[in-house]
């Protein structure tokens, strides 16, 4: 009996060292691939960080390493229209992400609460709307915003406008997450002598604090990276540049000889404070986006 | 602190279906009414539609004579228990029971006194600082039910508030909510599929089935008078047995005669029967398993029956028996009554003799299944058409709350 009891334990033994080293092997396999992707990912970044540090030159070079390092390509900035490009986006972004948050949160949380005519299929029509290209419909918000006087210097309320007009649309993933919060809290609330308003910003929104933050950043990040529409509504009048389309036009055949490493430096800066951005909310950013499939 | 009455209320789903039909009910002030009834009988629904959770379809509620069937629930003046305990996870003990004095802007210190007033009588103050999370079953069903006493409502609605406890917890709880009651002196409505629950804590109780009110009565009526044989077996556990068979009128006398025996209906209940002018005719039996006698002799009025299951409950067995037609009856016999022997001797194949008295026979219609001896048409049930038009009201009508 003990005999046979020890080599149960032995063949068991065995077993775990088998899964030991597999899982070893699958992880290192794994550990492998994700390097060779991050250096892959990383280099241009890294690229474009070495060559905004450059200063023996100005121009397009052959060479990654700077031979000579500085900060004039970031004081030179300032000489330039950059910073009033880069303070447009950040207002468009910052007025989008606060609108589009607010229309957002506001179309989930009545469509995954509330039962009205018409539910089902606004929401059908939304997500066939959604399938045609924003591309489509370019020429034709172009034409009304070129009528409402929008378009060219006044381009930053045109594309705050175009931007949020349509975010109600993005519904779906914090619909998804507010549909796991039971109801019964909502109906706690409101015979606890709350207004379905009360509900949504006491209870709801604290709960979803995930997809709050969620929407918040990916409302930022679309203006924020805006480079098509921007430059459409621009029509070629730098004071109604965005980041993007600014950055751009110095990359045309008689500026990028005098200004490819500020075309870095400016690059650096645009990066920068989203990257600080996603570190800090990086784990409510990832909950979020997983947050609708299984409650958290 | 209020009276509550329902009139003609209905509640129709997806403009087809019923859910409730014409509830009539008068719930007095600081009465405890118990609705009970089989899942899908409409008593959750009922009770959301007084909180304002659901629509009215038709009808009219009055909360204290004032009409509210379009106010909000906030505006109503209510408070509710639910199932699930429906409390903010974000938010320590303190907070949720807060919340709703913070809503109604009370100062600091008078919600801090309340809560800590409600923490006390309820046994939580040791956890006010916690969240729900942290709690077991039985203490976030404590916070809920502090969350809506400190709300000094007009009603208390409780929505099946005991039934994700544990057995034993259950019935500690509800002990407590029967103290709780002598404290907060206001009119409850309690949902519940529980009789247990029904009979122990309502002062009346309505039992539901399909949307439709059964019988309102309190737990001594339902139990000793029970409308038709829906609530006679829904009402009492093990439910009471029920057998096809006639009643036999000889002049003064009535028999019945279960399964070949021959069983005379005696005293109150043969007056009763008499004064209806009830004849010869086919009947349903209901005897409750605790009524049942076992008895050593085979006689003209007993009834042979073989024993399938012996469930030792303690302080009685119950007997799961079939007769020679293989209809199942359940028998209780207290096992104070037994000696060793006699204990021992029953097991299953044995053949067992059981009798029982006339007056604790319920006699109820073949067709309608209409209790005999109690007044006013059945209660409409959806296979029921033809006594849909029998005015259902009548039945529903409140009958008045037994002082206690």
């Amino acid at each position: 009996m003990r005999e046979k009891t020890k080599d149960l334990n032995h063949s068991s033994m065995k077993r775990h060292i088998g899964i030991k080293a597999q899982t070893h092997i699958s992880n290192t396999a794994i550990y492998v691939i994700l390097v060779v992707m991050s250096i892959v990912w990383l280099l241009p970044f890294v690229f474009i960080v070495l060559q905004s540090f450059r200063v023996e030159s100005t121009y397009p070079v052959g060479y990654v390493v700077p031979q000579k390092w500085g900060l004039d390509n970031y004081i030179n900035l300032g000489k330039t229209d950059f910073w009033h490009w880069y303070l447009n986006t950040f207002i468009a972004a910052l007025a989008t992400a606060v609108l589009q948050t607010v229309i957002v949160l506001c179309m989930s949380y009545t469509l995954s609460r509330f039962r009205f005519n018409g539910r089902k299929a606004l929401m059908k029509f939304i997500l066939i709307l959604g399938m045609f290209p924003g591309m489509l419909t370019m020429i034709i918000l172009y034409r009304v915003l070129a009528d409402l006087g929008l378009t060219q210097q006044n381009a930053l309320p045109g594309l705050i406008l175009v931007y949020v007009a349509s975010s109600g649309m993005g519904y779906y993933v914090s619909k998804g997450f507010f549909d796991t919060i039971p109801k019964s809290l909502d109906e706690a609330a409101r015979i606890d002598g709350a207004t379905r308003a009360q509900v949504l910003y006491k209870i709801i929104l604290p709960l979803a604090k995930p997809i709050v933050i969620y929407t918040i950043l990916t409302a930022f990040m679309a203006p924020w990276g805006d480079f098509v529409f921007a430059r459409y509504v621009a029509m070629g009048t730098p004071s109604g540049y965005n980041v993007a389309v600014g950055l751009y036009s110095w990359l045309t055949i008689d500026q990028i000889n005098s200004r490819y490493t500020m075309f870095c430096a400016g690059g650096v800066c645009v990066a920068v404070p989203v990257a600080i951005l996603f570190m800090c909310l990086q784990k409510y950013y990832v909950s979020g986006v997983t947050g609708g499939a299984v409650k958290g | 602190m209020a009276s509550v009455k329902l009139t003609n209320v209905k509640k129709i789903y997806d403009k087809n279906v019923v859910a409730v039909h014409d509830f009539n009910l008068e719930i007095q002030d600081k009465e405890f009414v118990v609705f009970v009834g089989p899942s899908g009988c409409g008593k959750s629904t009922t009770l959301r539609m007084i909180a304002g959770l659901e629509e009215i379809s038709e009808g009219t509620v009055e909360i204290d004579g004032e009409v509210v069937n379009d106010l909000q629930p906030k505006d109503r003046d209510i408070a509710m228990v639910f199932q699930n305990y429906a409390l903010y996870p974000h938010m320590t003990v303190y907070d949720n029971i807060a919340f709703s004095l913070r809503l109604k802007k009370v100062k600091e210190d008078i919600i801090y006194d309340k809560v800590t007033k409600a923490a006390e009588i309820l046994g939580i103050t040791d956890y006010l600082l916690r969240k729900p999370k942290a709690l077991s079953g039985g203490q976030r069903q404590r916070v809920a039910i502090g969350r809506a006493m400190v709300r000094d409502s007009k009603v208390f609605l409780m929505d099946e508030p005991l039934s994700n406890l544990d057995a034993k917890l259950r019935n500690q709880m509800r002990a407590e909510i029967i103290q709780l009651r002598q404290k907060i002196d206001t009119t409850f409505i309690y949902v519940t599929h529980d009789q247990t629950e029904a009979m122990t804590l309502g002062d009346r109780i309505v039992i539901m089935k399909d949307g439709y009110i059964q019988q309102v009565g309190t737990p001594v009526e339902v139990f000793e008078m029970p409308s038709n044989l829906f609530v006679a077996e829904f009402i009492g556990a093990p439910k009471m047995n029920t057998m096809k068979t006639q009643l036999i009128n000889e002049g003064e006398k009535y028999y019945v005669t279960p399964f070949g025996a021959k069983i005379p209906v005696d005293g109150e209940k043969a007056k009763m029967l008499k004064e209806k002018g009830i004849g010869t005719q086919e009947i349903y039996l209901g005897v409750r398993p605790e009524h049942i006698v076992m008895v050593p002799e085979k006689s003209e009025s007993t009834i042979d029956c073989t024993l399938v299951v012996n469930e030792m409950m303690g302080s009685e067995l119950h007997l799961h028996v079939n007769t020679e037609d293989g209809t199942p009856l359940v028998v209780r016999v207290p096992t104070m009554n037994l000696s060793a022997e006699e204990r021992d001797s029953l097991h299953a194949g044995s053949t067992l003799h059981f009798t029982f008295e006339g007056k604790v026979m319920h006699f109820f219609d073949a067709e309608s299944e209409v209790n005999l001896l109690v007044d006013g048409p059945a209660a409409p049930t959806e296979s029921d058409e033809s006594a849909e038009t029998a005015e259902p009201t009548e039945t529903v009508e409140p009958t008045e709350p037994t002082a206690e």
